[in-house]
């Protein structure tokens, strides 16, 4: 914050004076109160609706005199005094902002191209614990490559373990596919969060991030792919989740990062390197 | 900790880049109304159109509707009068004003005594009443409804021109009558819509 | 702390104590002003909201249980018709019209409505009708020994309510009623609209006017088409009863299903007259405890302006099971399908003004997270309910009637509880308890999932709605007593929200004019304010003016 320029005392005169209001007046009501009337008497008796007649009419020249010929009005008085407009909330330092932006973004950030880079490679990494798990469970490699391709073949919903323990080349293709494509849409999904968490990638990647997609496939994937949910291992999914997101944040962690545009906003000797830092937050106190 | 202090930057009755002007509010309320009045009125329209042929019994509207050309002209010429009456009041010329508003009360006047005399063709010669069938169940509401509102508009246009004629109508009051001019209006606008609909496509 | 003093001109009204009640009384019943009209609204609504309250908890009673003889079948239906009635007609439109009436003067600066006298009238009508409708439980069968209060249904299908099937009053009682507060509503809606066109103060563009405003604008234009069909067909049916006609008389040739067609044109866009001033709340209340300016003020614009549009051509998704043919079922399904992207629009812009915001979770915004998750799923049943497929399959069932307890209490419930504990201060100088306020937010919210989460169970096992009791051994008897408890832990909320209300009123701690440190024009007047509003009518820059004079190193003009 520059120096706030002083400009005291505008003091805005006290005035006394008073303000026009339309006077209050009873024939809104009166006339309200008619026109129940009137109807009420469709369901009780016509003597009501009668009545409701009369306050109708009443209630209308009243409401008339009180237009015509000149509105009623009634002058309150008012006396007007100082008030003071402020904030509780703190002026803090902030960043000096550029032009068109207000918003305070961190200064650098990831792009999204690094999270579909860490999506391949962790897609790559988390072949090795599933095929552990096939292996170490099943004295196979393919079987988890079956299991993931069984989701795309309906005939294989019953197959028996046996048969997933084979080879099968439309197996392996298919599995394949989905496993690619999933890696990579997973990597930019990652990539487009970067931004919004850019300090700690390996924790977000590795460990939040597989969490919650498990968490929400859990819930999913008996309505999805019966066939896979009944046969699933959540711990060994798990694992090769956590294979994935560590992999894919520490490719991200070594990607460059690029700046925001609250970078351009900095002075030039932060942007220099000549000065180390600015403080980012000065809360004083809240 | 820095403290501003500052005043403000809002002027607080300072003056604005162009003249600060909202529609009159007599105006947007009328304008308002006649939507909701439109909307009621499209109810009833499409309750006639959807009962077209459906009554179970006669008469049928061929047998009994003649077209009310007269009435319409009366009533759609008294637009024309009740926008002079208002124009001419603009210009202070009060005479004109009450003379243009007589003749509007008049030329709505023989619209409603046309409208009555075919009710009472309807009722005493065909025997048709709201009871009869479908039809006349949505002929009576649908252009009683809007006779209704022709009552109202005349009932209001014959207290201006009461006034009018006491000499108490003004220029000032020009906005006022303007706003009563639009209601008229749109009452004649519906009497096109209820033409079409009862005596061209309803026959 | 730093803080911005900035002068204005402001006021200090000369109250004059201790009137005789007489005066009193008579003062209110004259006044003119927005302020106390508004606030009449408010107190009638509550008091039909804690009748309709309590006919939703005697019905609860009389299905916790199989085979229940609590009430009689006859009660039972008069039960569901006045609770669905009263709801609509007298709590929900007069609370939102009363919260309407109060705020949008100040919010735009102005010192009155646009017609201060139509608005006391509107209101009146509105009352009176109310008061029309329960004098049926007095003059229905007391005077006339002809049935007692409406038990047709707060949709009235037709041709039960034929002179035939519905002797006696009790049908004319709820029409008569109805049209009555039909009246005051377009009345208040048509003021609305003239006041936020033709009162607005200096500067004070269409495209910084609050939002609140603008959503009152759309609701209120939404009132002239909605309300004014409802008027229609309540005189079609006045006529047929009265004169006899055949508007809804089939044994004429008179057609069920236009009534059907007429009372859901209404209907549904009702249901956005209702949930859009839940969103005005919603759109004042998250920035000021996000600390953030509104995210997308264009877009929230355009998508209330585009729901109001679209709300207009969904009407017939209330009518699948009547048979609309292929073309017609085609068309609604989009349509309704087609309204869930505004309405999308808008819940990501709240989420956006939340995200990155400094978060303050005052009961107000406690108020407002519920509503958010609640109104999503609302709207997740409800484009469950909009395929018809679904919907033939489970129309009319308890499904049905939880999806829209879901929008009714879980959305503008909420959002009204929340404009409650936020405008309080305003309205009467007084902070609300937060703690009690606390208190009444869980237990609503426990109340209310218990009650509205285990209701969509028994429709999808079948149980249909307005039923007056069922069998034992149908797997329903658990879920319905689950259902009747949530009723009572949302009655202690309520009651809770009551005393917290009398009581801050006398003991709550001073507001001063702006406790929350908030940025439109309501806030820099006294609380309460004066008669007039504002001393000196205001001229603002921007859309958050009491920012502007806050911080005057960033003020909004700058980004605008």
């Amino acid at each position: 914050m520059q120096e706030g320029q002083s400009t005291q005392g505008h003091e805005h005169e006290h005035r006394s004076d008073t303000v026009i209001l339309p006077a209050p007046t009873p024939w809104p009501l009166v006339l309200a109160l008619g026109l129940a009337l009137l109807i009420t008497g469709m369901v009780t008796h016509w003597v009501i609706s009668l009545l409701g007649l009369l306050l109708t009419l009443r209630a209308i020249v009243g409401w008339f005199f009180d237009i015509f010929p000149h509105e009623l009005h009634v002058a309150v008085p008012v006396q007007t005094g100082v008030m003071k407009i402020s904030s509780t909330r703190t002026t803090r330092e902030q960043l000096p902002v550029s032009a068109e932006h207000r918003q305070i973004l961190p200064v650098e950030t990831f792009s999204v191209v690094s999270g579909i880079k860490g999506g391949i490679v962790g897609g790559l990494a988390m072949i090795v614990p599933a095929a552990l798990f096939g292996l170490l469970k099943y004295h196979s490699i393919w079987y988890a490559v079956n299991l993931l391709a069984a989701g795309g073949f309906v005939s294989w919903a019953s197959a028996s373990t046996a048969f997933l323990c084979q080879f099968h080349l439309e197996g392996l293709l298919a599995a394949t596919g989905i496993h690619a494509f999933t890696s990579v849409l997973i990597g930019l999904l990652y990539g487009a969060m970067l931004p919004m968490f850019p300090r700690k990638p390996i924790l977000t990647a590795g460990f939040v991030a597989p969490l919650l997609w498990t968490g929400i496939l859990y819930s999913a994937l008996g309505i999805i792919s019966p066939v896979l949910n009944a046969r699933i291992n959540w711990l060994w999914f798990v694992i090769s989740q956590i294979a994935f997101g560590l992999v894919c944040g520490f490719i991200v962690n070594l990607q460059v990062k690029v700046r925001t545009p609250q970078f351009r906003a900095l002075p030039f000797a932060v942007r220099a390197g000549l000065h180390s830092d600015v403080p980012l937050t000065k809360d004083e106190d809240l | 900790m820095t403290t501003i202090t500052t005043a403000s930057r809002i002027p607080i009755d300072g003056p604005v880049e162009t003249p600060w002007k909202l529609p009159y509010r007599g105006n947007v309320g009328m304008a308002c109304l006649i939507i909701a009045e439109s909307a009621i009125f499209i109810i009833f329209v499409v309750a006639y159109i959807y009962y077209i042929g459906k009554s179970l019994s006669g008469p049928t509207p061929a047998q009994v509707l003649e077209l009310p050309i007269f009435g319409t002209i009366c009533l759609l010429s008294s637009s024309i009068f009740v926008h002079l009456a208002v124009s001419s009041l603009r210009k202070e010329n009060y005479r004109a004003t009450t003379l243009h508003l007589a003749i509007t009360v008049l030329l709505g006047t023989i619209f409603l005594a046309t409208t009555a005399k075919e009710w009472y063709h309807l009722i005493h010669d065909e025997g048709l009443t709201i009871k009869t069938n479908l039809f006349g169940t949505t002929y009576y509401s649908l252009v009683g409804l809007h006779a209704t509102h022709v009552v109202v508009g005349l009932i209001m246009l014959s207290l201006t021109l009461a006034f009018s004629l006491a000499g108490r109508v003004k220029e000032e009051h020009s906005e006022k009558l303007e706003v009563l001019s639009l209601y008229w209006h749109f009452v004649d606008a519906v009497w096109v819509v209820v033409f079409l609909v009862v005596y061209v496509l309803g026959r | 702390m730093t803080t911005t003093p900035v002068l204005e001109a402001v006021d200090e009204t000369l109250e004059t104590q201790g009137k005789p009640p007489l005066n009193v009384i008579y003062e209110w019943l004259t006044t003119v002003d927005h302020k106390k009209i508004g606030l009449m609204y408010i107190c009638y609504a509550l008091l039909f909201l804690v009748i309709g309250g309590f006919e939703a908890v005697l019905m609860r009673i009389q299905l916790a249980i199989p085979n229940n003889h609590f009430v009689s079948p006859q009660v039972f239906n008069q039960l569901f018709t006045m609770h669905g009635t009263t709801m609509v007609f007298f709590m929900g439109m007069p609370i939102l019209f009363g919260m309407g009436n109060y705020l949008v003067p100040l919010m735009i600066g102005a010192r009155d409505m646009a017609f201060p006298r139509l608005n006391a009238f509107s209101f009146w009508v509105s009352a009176f009708a109310g008061f029309l409708l329960y004098f049926s439980y007095i003059g229905g069968s007391g005077l006339y020994a002809a049935g007692s209060a409406p038990d047709v249904g707060w949709f009235a299908y037709a041709p039960l309510t034929s002179k035939v099937f519905s002797p006696g009053h009790s049908t004319d009682y709820w029409t008569l009623a109805v049209f009555l507060s039909g009246i005051g509503s377009i009345g208040t809606a048509l003021n609305i609209v003239t006041t936020i066109l033709c009162m607005r103060c200096k500067g004070m563009k269409m495209s910084r006017m609050p939002l609140l405003p603008w959503l009152y604008l759309v609701m209120s234009g939404l009132v002239f088409v909605a309300v004014s069909p409802l008027t229609a067909a309540q005189i079609m049916l006045t006529f047929d009863r009265y004169l006899g006609a055949h508007f809804f008389d089939t044994q004429a040739g008179g057609s069920a299903i236009l009534w059907m067609h007429f009372f859901w044109i209404f209907g549904h866009p009702e249901v956005y007259v209702l949930v859009l001033p839940a969103f005005a709340f919603a759109n004042e209340i998250i920035p000021v405890f996000s600390r953030k300016a509104m995210f997308g003020y264009p877009a929230m614009v355009a998508a209330s302006v585009a729901i109001g549009f679209i709300s207009l051509s969904v009407w017939a998704h209330h009518m699948f099971t009547a048979g609309l043919g292929p073309a017609g079922n085609t068309f609604f399904v989009f349509a309704t399908m087609v309204i869930s992207v505004p309405t999308g629009i808008k819940i990501f812009n709240w989420l956006a003004t939340i995200w990155g915001g400094k978060i303050i979770f005052a009961v107000p915004m406690m108020f407002m997270v519920g509503f958010l998750f609640q109104f999503l799923i609302a709207g997740l049943t409800g484009i469950m309910l909009a395929a018809a497929p679904f919907n033939w399959q489970l129309s009319a069932s308890y499904f049905v009637v939880a999806h829209f307890h879901y929008v009714l209490v879980g959305a503008i419930v909420f959002s009204l509880f929340g404009a409650f504990y936020y405008w309080y201060p305003k309205v009467t100088g007084k902070m609300m308890d937060e703690t009690l306020g606390k208190w009444h937010f869980w237990l609503f919210l426990i109340g209310f999932h218990l009650t509205f989460d285990f209701m969509h169970i028994p429709g999808i096992l079948g149980m249909p709605r307005r039923i007056y009791t069922y069998e034992d051994g149908r797997g329903w008897n658990t879920l319905n007593l689950i259902v009747g408890i949530g009723a009572i832990f949302q009655s202690v909320g309520t009651l809770i929200l009551v005393y917290n209300m009398i009581r801050s009123y006398y003991k709550g701690k001073e507001a001063g004019h702006d406790p929350w440190d908030a940025w439109t024009l309501e806030w820099s007047v006294p609380s309460p304010p004066p008669s007039y509003n504002f001393a000196i009518e205001p001229t603002v820059n921007s859309r958050r003016p009491l920012w502007d004079l806050k911080h005057p190193e960033d003020p909004d003009t700058d980004y605008e």
